[in-house]
């Protein structure tokens, strides 16, 4: 009976042991060595530098603790989140913009909408946009010809600042006035 | 008796083992495949680099369960260790510099010993390796009759912000490990292939008075004025042979959907709507769009054919539904939950049984593949992004880092 358990369990370790064991295969088949494949990606691509575009430009200050990134003497607006209707806190802004507009004769200005990091790439664009427009539609309403002012949109590529803070990204959520010279 | 116990545990044990390799077996199907290298004349970091990819390839097929075990080996040889274990097939390859790179594969059934598929790649450019891999991967996978994933040799098309109105256009593999600047000074944003072969692509630039829509052919810098507009311009996408594009643009101030005839260059206007409507993309085999929009107060998908008609509200849920993709009669789309949370979801082009592709993070820019199998996307990872895959036949997903640089746009 002895022997009957220790042949069984040698069997066990051999069924064990011959699982670790591994084929070699030939080397045979279908052949396609002398096939080459070349890509489109395998390609050479170009490299183009564009021209450099603008500046930030420096700040300018409204005499009071508003943050302001506009320049020359314009003061910036600023926007709730997701939001292009301008506040009534604003409204004295506009006039302050619309009155240095018609202080400098004919120049023209340039109005950029600006986001802050939330929303998506076309989405943020767009509502930077609105925001200029918005912009642009209350200095028409104070008698500024629509031809002094053109509006781009910079979506959320263009912040004052980093922070991962409130604060932070209202500062970012705002429209820019600047002289186009 | 002592070895009647001793024998009786023993098999205890077997018998456990095996269920549990059965439960295992079923519960994965894909094919179990180890990988020889056999270069010579490569560095040692190179020669790391590439296994890696050909594991992340393997890994995002989701067809294959692969031994991440780097075995080295000669490639001529029909010896193979024993350290491979129970594999159905082993996939040598050798990588070597004569005269550019070169790369030839072989397949081998481990049962029968055939060698299945076998194949010889080169290229000049040796920094875009990457793409032999994907390349030798996704012929293996073909020549095993698996579902397509020729997707993994497209190129990456992306731009990222590198200083404040200041951004890059770069060209790059999936897995991010070659990448290529393409376009570089100043803002140049939203870049989109302008055809299927990957030849030219579309972007806006801010250089000028206006954002101008260029299309740029990548191979020899061929430039093509395509549109101007104040405010915005976006080519969102293209049409199936490229005939026709979906602009986002302003003219008057107002962002609305337009359609370019590539050839002409005549825009055509979509949409009319005093709020916001973007992203535009061809469904229902270009006679109709789905569109993001802010006209029920906030952003949500909506769908209407080329010629104005039938405008219907795509999806139901969420309240922040700013993104979309379509390929087929699928949609998918990005979703704001919280301050922090952006999920995808999957859905019907008609916006039922909509199920979460994502749960956790800030994902973002969902992409559909070429073929329509996969969804790419983009992971907020602190101040930078990451590019992320979901295979959605088998499940897989996989995500690579762009080193604390965040994306502004993608295409693939």
């Amino acid at each position: 009976m002895k022997l009957i358990f220790k042949i069984v369990t040698a069997m066990f370790f051999i069924i064990l042991l011959a699982g670790c064991s591994q084929k070699a295969p030939a080397m045979n088949g279908a052949d396609g060595m002398g096939q080459v494949s070349d890509a489109p990606q395998f390609g050479d691509t170009v490299s183009i530098n564009e021209n450099s575009y603008g500046s930030t430009g420096q700040s300018g200050a409204f005499g009071n603790n508003r943050y302001n990134s506009s320049t020359d003497g314009f003061q910036s607006i600023y926007f709730g989140f997701d939001n292009y209707s301008i506040g009534g806190d604003m409204q004295e802004y506009i006039t302050h913009n619309a009155a240095k507009l018609r202080s400098i004769g004919n120049a023209t200005v340039r109005i950029e909408g600006n986001c802050d990091e939330f929303g998506t790439d076309e989405y943020n664009y767009a509502l930077g946009l609105k925001r200029a427009k918005s912009v642009k539609d209350s200095l028409i309403a104070q008698g500024i010809p629509a031809s002094r002012m053109s509006l781009v949109s910079f979506g959320e590529s263009s912040p004052v600042c980093n922070e991962p803070t409130d604060e932070c990204y209202a500062r970012n959520r705002r429209v820019d006035l600047r002289i186009v010279r | 008796m002592r070895y009647f116990i001793v024998t009786f545990l023993f098999s205890l044990l077997l018998f456990g083992a095996d269920a549990k390799l059965t439960i295992e077996k079923n519960a994965d199907n894909r094919t179990k495949i180890a990988l020889i290298d056999g270069s010579q004349g490569v560095s040692e970091t190179l020669s790391q680099k590439f296994f890696q990819i050909l594991l992340a390839d393997l890994k995002i097929s989701g067809h294959f369960l692969a031994d991440t075990t780097h075995h080295k080996g000669d490639f001529q040889s029909n010896m193979f260790p024993p350290s491979i274990g129970n594999k159905e097939y082993v996939f040598k390859y050798a990588l070597s510099q004569q005269g550019g790179l070169n790369l030839v594969v072989s397949l081998v059934n481990v049962t029968s010993g055939n060698s299945i598929f076998q194949k010889s790649y080169t290229m000049t450019t040796q920094d875009k390796y990457p793409f032999l891999a994907h390349k030798a991967i996704s012929d293996m996978n073909a020549a095993l009759n698996f579902p397509d994933i020729s997707w993994i040799n497209r190129y990456l098309l992306f731009s990222r912000y590198v200083g404040s109105k200041q951004s890059e256009i770069l060209l790059a593999d999936y897995t991010l490990t070659y990448s290529k600047v393409i376009i570089s000074g100043g803002l140049n944003l939203f870049p989109k292939w302008a055809d299927n072969e990957q030849r030219s692509f579309y972007y806006t630039s801010f250089s000028g008075r206006v954002p101008t829509l260029y299309r740029l052919n990548i191979y020899t810098g061929a430039k093509d004025m395509m549109a101007t507009s104040e405010g915005m311009l976006v080519c969102s996408d293209i049409n199936k042979n490229g005939t026709k594009a979906l602009l986002t643009m302003a003219p008057n101030g107002q962002p609305d959907i337009y359609e370019l005839d590539v050839t002409t260059k005549q825009t055509r206007r979509l949409t009319d709507f005093g709020g916001i409507d973007v992203g535009g993309r061809y469904v229902d085999d270009d006679s109709s769009i789905v569109f993001v929009s802010n006209r029920l107060g906030y952003p949500n998908i909506f769908r209407q054919s080329l010629f104005g008609s039938g405008l219907t509200q795509v999806v139901h849920h969420g309240r922040n539904n700013n993104q979309v993709d379509a390929y087929g009669d699928k949609i998918v789309y990005a979703s704001r939950e919280s301050s922090r949370s952006f999920n995808l979801y999957l859905a019907n082009l008609n916006g039922s049984q909509a199920y979460p592709l994502t749960s956790t993070g800030e994902n973002q820019f969902p992409r559909f593949s070429s073929n329509g199998k996969v969804v790419l996307f983009v992971k907020q990872q602190g101040s930078g992004s990451a590019i992320g895959y979901i295979n959605l036949e088998t499940k897989q997903s996989e995500h690579f880092s762009l080193g604390g640089k965040k994306v502004q746009s993608i295409d693939w």
